[in-house]
């Protein structure tokens, strides 16, 4: 037996200690830690010292509404989202496992479908003359198209479509972890089924509902591609101004004032949803 | 009764009922866009006309998609490797090594995957503009791996959590040195954390939109970007062939995903 080997014994836990961070670490403080301060630095300093971009940001009206857009459209596909969402999680929990894994197949085969094709497919879907419009002319439910894209209702089903998985996923777990037991007790003490749902299967969910929403939310509230292309001029949303901002009218001070505020908020909220779930949940869901 | 899926009795056929919608909203671009890859109409009228393969001759014909595809492919897998490297390393820290703030570091590495992409484009972006580094290969390859470490990291340490290590103590009584009962016998334990960290992360960059939108010249760009550029000009069908292709690269990856998981886990 090698030296080595019998230090090994001795010491059971050799720390792989803190070298073999050093790659990640390194990657992550040159490449990510830095380039987002200096951003900071320059919504400080981008024309002139001082806090005029943060000013001029949160005193103007234009800026306000995009901002409350920003909150709205993050809210309303929330809700959307888990309402969808908790049914079919519900189902998935409990379903004989043959259904279950068709279900699933199709929840991943839309989450690992490129973004830009599935939302290139809303586009068409939604349009004045898309399938949609067609057919519900067609069935006579309404005599002109009705607008589906370039507002709010364009963003909120393209974003729900993609949010889905992320509540859905997080959401069967909750749901398998609680006992069935539990119903079959309320039954049998004579609960309904409304009553069961309200006092015991709802507020078991509810840390689950909660941190898969509270998710849902602050991805929603960043995201760029899907209200940049299906959202119209005046519901603009924050990400969206931002890279305008940087990239049509080379406003750098601005633009990365703009870009902390969402930080701030998104970083904030991801830590209320670390305080409830415990940061390696947290992480693993996402 | 509500979690016995046999006494659901009405509820069941309503909730059923539900999910088979959603089921269905949730499959319906994905088959729509591969429907209207094949159909003749160019103003993607639907049902189409006539069927067509045009499209995809179209998109073969033209060389800035084919070259989109490989830069992407290129950038993608220089990404994966480096992201799986890293991430493996450093899970291995993560997960045995005992020093303090190690969940302070944890989270550090994985907040990529929750900052807002826009912020960190525009933030590389303006970093890249100084270095000289805008729009190049290793460019893209960087910022793309900072992305995807999180993604390789998850799975990684995941599977090492889960690993027995005093099966690898055992080797090294049986007189393996450390970094031979590391490479004989842990890592192929954790494949499978290994094998998802390498997906993930490849997916990371192949699909990336926003970084790359910014990151790109006219001589370098992803397919993303390429895809963006012609959603942003028209609707043009040629996009819906090159996205049922991806559609097809997609189904390709989990029916090998899932393949290699039975086999890795028999």
């Amino acid at each position: 037996m090698s030296v080595e080997a019998q230090q090994g014994i001795a010491t059971p836990r050799i720390p792989a200690g803190l070298g073999g961070l050093l790659p990640a670490l390194t990657l992550i403080g040159l490449f990510f830690v830095v380039p987002v301060l200096a951003l900071l630095l320059r919504s400080v300093t981008d024309p002139s010292p001082g806090l005029q971009n943060y000013a001029a940001l949160l005193g103007d009206g234009t800026y306000a509404r995009v901002f409350f857009n920003t909150f709205l459209v993050a809210a309303v596909v929330t809700i959307v989202t888990v309402l969808v969402a908790f049914p079919v999680a519900w189902m998935l929990a409990i379903m004989p496992a043959a259904l279950a894994s068709i279900l699933f197949g199709i929840i991943i085969l839309s989450m690992w479908t490129n973004l830009l094709t599935r939302t290139y497919a809303w586009m068409v879907l939604l349009q004045r003359t898309g399938v949609i419009n067609r057919a519900l002319i067609g069935a006579g439910i309404i005599d002109q198209p009705l607008p589906l894209i370039n507002n709010l209702t364009g963003v909120t089903i393209g974003m729900v479509y993609i949010m889905l998985p992320f509540m859905i996923l997080p959401l069967v777990g909750t749901l398998r972890a609680i006992d069935p037991m539990t119903l079959r007790a309320a039954a049998l003490c004579g609960a309904s089924p409304l009553a069961a749902f309200r006092r015991i299967l709802l507020p078991l969910s509810l840390p689950g509902i909660a941190a898969g929403g509270l998710m849902v939310f602050v991805m929603s509230l960043g995201y760029f591609v899907t209200p940049a292309l299906l959202g119209g001029t005046s519901n603009m949303m924050l990400a969206e101004m931002i890279a305008q901002m940087i990239q049509s009218l080379l406003n750098w001070g601005l633009g990365s004032a703009a870009a902390f505020i969402l930080l701030v908020v998104t970083m904030a909220l991801y830590a209320l949803q670390l305080r409830l779930v415990g940061s390696k949940r947290a992480a693993g869901g996402a | 009764m509500l979690l016995d899926y046999d006494r659901l009795g009405w509820l069941k056929v309503a909730l059923l009922g539900f999910t088979t919608l959603v089921a269905a909203f949730l499959l319906l671009p994905v088959v729509f866009i591969v429907l209207l890859s094949f159909g003749s109409s160019r103003w993607l009228a639907f049902p189409p006309p006539g069927w067509t393969l045009k499209w995809y001759q179209e998109l073969f014909a033209d060389p800035s998609w084919i070259e989109a595809a490989l830069t992407s492919a290129r950038i993608a897998t220089m990404t994966a490797i480096l992201a799986v490297a890293i991430g493996l390393v450093a899970s291995f820290a993560l997960v045995r090594g005992q020093f303090r703030g190690r969940e302070v570091l944890r989270g550090l590495l994985l907040t990529p995957m929750v900052l807002p992409v826009v912020v960190f484009a525009i933030a590389i972006y303006a970093f890249f503009l100084r270095l000289g580094l805008g729009g190049t290969t290793i460019g893209f390859v960087v910022a793309h791996t900072v992305l995807a470490l999180p993604f390789a990291i998850i799975p990684i340490a995941t599977a090492l959590e889960g690993f027995d290590k005093s099966i690898e103590d055992a080797a090294i009584v049986c007189g393996a040195s450390p970094l031979q009962a590391k490479l004989r016998i842990t890592l192929p334990s954790i494949r499978i954390g290994i094998f998802s960290a390498a997906i993930f992360s490849f997916l990371a960059s192949w699909d990336e939109v926003v970084v790359a939108i910014f990151m790109a010249s006219p001589t370098l760009q992803t397919l993303p970007v390429k895809i963006w550029g012609s959603l942003r000009s028209d609707l043009t069908p040629v996009i819906a062939a090159a996205s049922s292709l991806l559609v097809a690269l997609t189904l390709a990856l989990m029916i090998v995903t899932a393949l290699l998981r039975r086999k890795l886990q028999t």
